[in-house]
């Protein structure tokens, strides 16, 4: 019988809510017999125990290791990621309400954050005196209390910021992802890389015995 | 010519607002606050809303400093019409101010951190003295020696040498 291919991509990071992880849980296989793809999908890789660590991460080679082991026949090309992060999640910390406080803390802080930061920077580019000397120059009187200069300033924030954003009222203008959420999947990435360099500098990463 | 003016203000101004605008959300993005936020809380799900936070939380704060006078003017007849309920206008008085206090407080700290010390000089200071455990005290002194100084700023009146 001669050796069949095995494509097996995985991804990066894996969450998971139960307590044993199998291939199937961590990314996709593709070969010519559906047979043999049955069969590896099913293999276990990792045991959370109760209580123990939460995550673990593991190497493509020990996954290999544990294909060859379930079909002997076969020859694995990897063309996903190299270290797998699993994580373990509790569903029940998923909802419920301290997910709620959590969300309007975050949102509380955007808020009010943001607020002190746009007056602060006003004042500390002394935004009123700069008007009222331009109002002088251009219009050679005193400004009002509500003068178009201020207003026209106050759209453009407003405009300005709903176009970096990219949205208003959860309707998006463009179809591209918001900056933030590009700095989100930028961040997670460093996070995930950071934690399975963390895991290979300490040795607790699943490897393969012969190394 | 009047109207010419005007409309060179409009758009002088409106030009302004666009770029500052542009400018300090570069500099908050390009900080990744709240996707820090987001990631701690494991509610990346709920980003458009913070966001949206951040939008509405400009405008508030663009409104107050641009039209201060105009917003104390606003508050005062407020007041003077709801003069019955001075106990409640208090204490939801008093509700504001812990709320912006306390949270404004957080994001600069946050702000304040993610800038300066944390994402540059602490890592290459510790590696060159062999810095190996207790970042978390570190950490800790840092946000006592915050609270001091802020609280002291404010007792001793420094705002004032200006």
């Amino acid at each position: 019988m001669s050796e069949i291919t095995v494509y097996l991509k995985c991804e990066r990071n894996v969450e998971t809510d139960r307590e044993d992880v199998y291939i199937r849980d961590i990314g996709s296989l593709r070969c010519k017999d559906n047979k043999t793809v049955e069969q590896l999908r099913a293999v276990k890789l990792h045991h959370f125990e109760p209580g123990g660590a939460g995550r673990c991460v593991i190497s493509v080679l020990k996954i290999i290791e544990l294909m060859e082991k379930k079909c002997p026949d076969i020859r694995v090309e990897v063309v996903g990621e190299k270290d797998i992060l699993i994580e373990r999640v509790n569903v029940s910390e998923r909802k419920g309400i301290k997910q709620v406080l959590k969300i309007i803390m975050v949102s509380l802080v955007s808020f009010f954050g943001t607020a002190f930061t746009i007056m602060a920077y006003h004042v500390d580019v002394g935004i009123n005196s700069v008007f009222t000397e331009v109002y002088r120059i251009v219009m050679n009187e005193e400004p009002g209390e509500m003068n178009l200069l201020a207003l026209s300033y106050s759209a453009g924030v407003a405009v300005g910021i709903i176009t970096f954003f990219n949205h208003v009222g959860g309707r998006r203008i463009t179809k591209d992802p918001t900056p933030i959420e590009v700095a989100m999947r930028k961040y997670e990435q460093d996070v995930d890389v950071t934690l399975i360099e963390t895991a290979d500098r300490e040795n607790l990463e699943e490897d393969t015995a012969e190394k | 010519m009047r109207i010419l003016k005007l409309v060179f203000l409009t758009i002088f101004a409106g030009s302004y607002g666009l770029l500052s605008a542009a400018g300090i959300f570069t500099v908050l993005v390009a900080v990744a606050l709240v996707p820090r936020f987001a990631g701690r809380t494991h509610t990346a799900n709920k980003v458009l809303l913070y966001e949206e936070m951040l939008i509405f939380g400009t405008m508030l704060g663009c409104v107050f400093s641009v039209f201060g006078e105009k917003c104390y003017s606003l508050t005062t007849q407020l007041h003077l019409m709801l003069s019955e309920y001075d106990g409640v206008w208090r204490l939801s008085g008093d509700i504001f101010q812990i709320l912006f206090g306390f949270f404004s407080g957080m994001f600069v700290g946050c702000l304040a951190l993610a800038i300066a010390e944390m994402l540059d000089s602490i890592p290459i200071f510790a590696r060159r003295i062999s810095f190996r455990h207790g970042i978390g005290v570190v950490v800790l002194s840092m946000a006592a020696g915050k609270f001091c100084g802020s609280i002291a700023y404010f007792f001793t009146k420094l705002y004032e040498l200006e």
